[in-house]
């Protein structure tokens, strides 16, 4: 399973008395859950931003894997994403400074959620975003206003903040094959990099059938 | 019927539960071999003769514990905050971004059924090869507490019509000489699908046709292969009177 599609859910909601839940989703109890609350304009980090299910460490990627992430949705509406690489932020404003992100009005999530629909990035990022060995990723979420606390029956699916990413890990011989592909100057996608193995592979049939050169053919036997 | 869409539902009832023995959250089971929900005989074992690929996965959506609905005392609806994950063999699928194990997608990115304010995000692409001889899971984990809701005294029975969670799957089973041909296909790097397979099917049927030029190669074979035997007897000393006699000789 050397090429995988894989996604990562970020939610706001928590057990009643707790912010936090480290590397799994919070088992939660009717009557006993609530949404944190988080101020406008103050970034969190969804790997380990403290809020919500998070991660022990950052996401990183290690020396035999590539990541092309091809997607990202938000909500609600007013809460914006931001994918950072290192210390580079992705989404920038027409005068090179660094933005919020991209918004839940344009990638709601779930899809449909508060009737806004995905049109305009039905195919995720485009290009989309390679992340080579050894680099740091990650999304930070920003709310452009506050995002308000629920409990009770106000709490529902509706007033959940959520990040969702999706992505393609590239593992093993496979990452061999990525590097060439952008040495290659081809874009990384499921397709190219089956399309190269099958060239790859090809060569090697027609390597086995076919006449060996003299030079080897008739050369003493050395014993 | 060597090449066949198969599809999966699985759900569980609100009849199909007894209330002391509910799936605990936070916890994965199987979707065909536990004793939850329309569970299967037997793991998924891939037969030698058999190849599978499976396309799809999805499960119910939702995430609110406080969505639930009663009629009295009865559950009539219930939010399960659902994940579903594929397992072959020992190895799941599915990791989280520090590389360990995750529970999987949510209902959410890939719900089942689809409405018009949940509508898919995951795509299952590229689909997912299970070899012959290798077993494949779908295992769910549920983060509501069913068992704890039930322990609080929020219901006292489940609606026998209540559906609990779901999982959706949609696999392709190449049965038979298809599988052969899907083995092949995976040997030489082409992407195994219904389409490749049949393109494969109809190359082999047009270039290996049994025509007079075939019969008369494999003729010739036999005859060079018989003489070869025969002169190697001779050499070894093993011959009999017939590899001397010259009206017996093939080589005419």
């Amino acid at each position: 399973m050397a090429i995988r599609r894989q996604a990562h859910e970020w939610r706001n909601i928590m057990p009643i008395g707790e912010t936090v839940n480290l590397n799994y989703h919070p088992v939660l109890v009717p009557n006993n859950a609530h949404t944190i609350f988080m101020p406008a304009g103050i970034p969190v980090d969804i790997f380990v931003g403290n809020i919500g299910n998070t991660l022990d460490i950052p996401a990183e990627l290690k020396a035999f894997q590539y990541i092309v992430l091809d997607a990202i949705a938000v909500s609600p509406p007013h809460l914006a994403a931001q994918i950072y690489v290192n210390t580079t932020r992705y989404f920038q404003n027409p005068d090179g400074t660094v933005s919020e992100g991209i918004s839940g009005k344009v990638v709601p999530f779930p899809n449909g959620q508060d009737g806004i629909i995905n049109y305009d990035y039905v195919d995720g990022l485009n290009p989309p975003l390679y992340i080579a060995p050894g680099q740091t990723w990650g999304v930070e979420v920003t709310p452009i206003t506050d995002i308000i606390g629920y409990q009770g029956a106000s709490l529902t699916d509706e007033t959940i903040a959520y990040c969702y990413v999706k992505y393609l890990l590239i593992d093993g011989v496979d990452s061999l094959v990525a590097k060439a592909l952008i040495n290659a100057g081809w874009p990384l996608t499921v397709e190219n990099i089956q399309k190269y193995k099958e060239i790859v592979a090809k060569n090697h049939i027609f390597a086995g059938t076919a006449e060996l050169p003299d030079s080897i053919k008739n050369r003493k036997r050395r014993v | 019927m060597a090449i066949r869409g198969e599809i999966y539902e699985w759900e569980l009832v609100g009849k199909e539960l007894t209330l002391a023995d509910t799936p605990a959250a936070g916890q994965e089971y199987s979707i065909f071999t536990s004793n939850y929900g329309s569970a299967v005989v037997q793991p998924s074992l891939v037969s030698e003769d058999s190849f599978v690929v499976i396309n799809k996965i999805a499960c119910t959506p939702g995430v609110s514990p406080n969505q639930y609905e009663l009629d009295g005392t009865e559950l009539i609806k219930w939010i399960p905050n659902m994940f579903v994950q594929i397992v072959i063999n020992t190895t799941g699928y599915y990791r989280d971004p520090q590389n360990l194990y995750s529970a999987g997608i949510s209902g959410m990115a890939s719900p089942y059924p689809q409405t018009v304010n949940r509508i898919k995000y995951y795509e299952l692409w590229p689909p997912i090869y299970v070899l012959s001889d290798q077993t494949w899971d779908i295992r769910f984990t549920l983060f509501n507490d069913l068992r704890k809701a039930y322990a609080n005294g929020l219901f006292a029975t489940i609606g026998d019509d209540v559906v609990l969670a779901q999982v959706f799957v949609d696999y392709t089973l190449f049965d038979g000489t298809d599988a052969m041909l899907a083995r092949k296909l995976l040997s030489i790097g082409v992407p195994v699908s219904v389409d490749t397979v049949q393109w494969l099917r109809q190359i082999i049927l047009q270039n290996r046709g049994l025509d007079t030029e075939t019969f008369d190669f494999y003729l010739k074979a036999i005859r060079e292969i018989s003489i070869k035997q025969k002169e190697n007897r001779i050499k070894q000393g093993m011959a009999t009177k017939n590899d001397y006699d010259p009206k017996d000789n093939l080589n005419l």
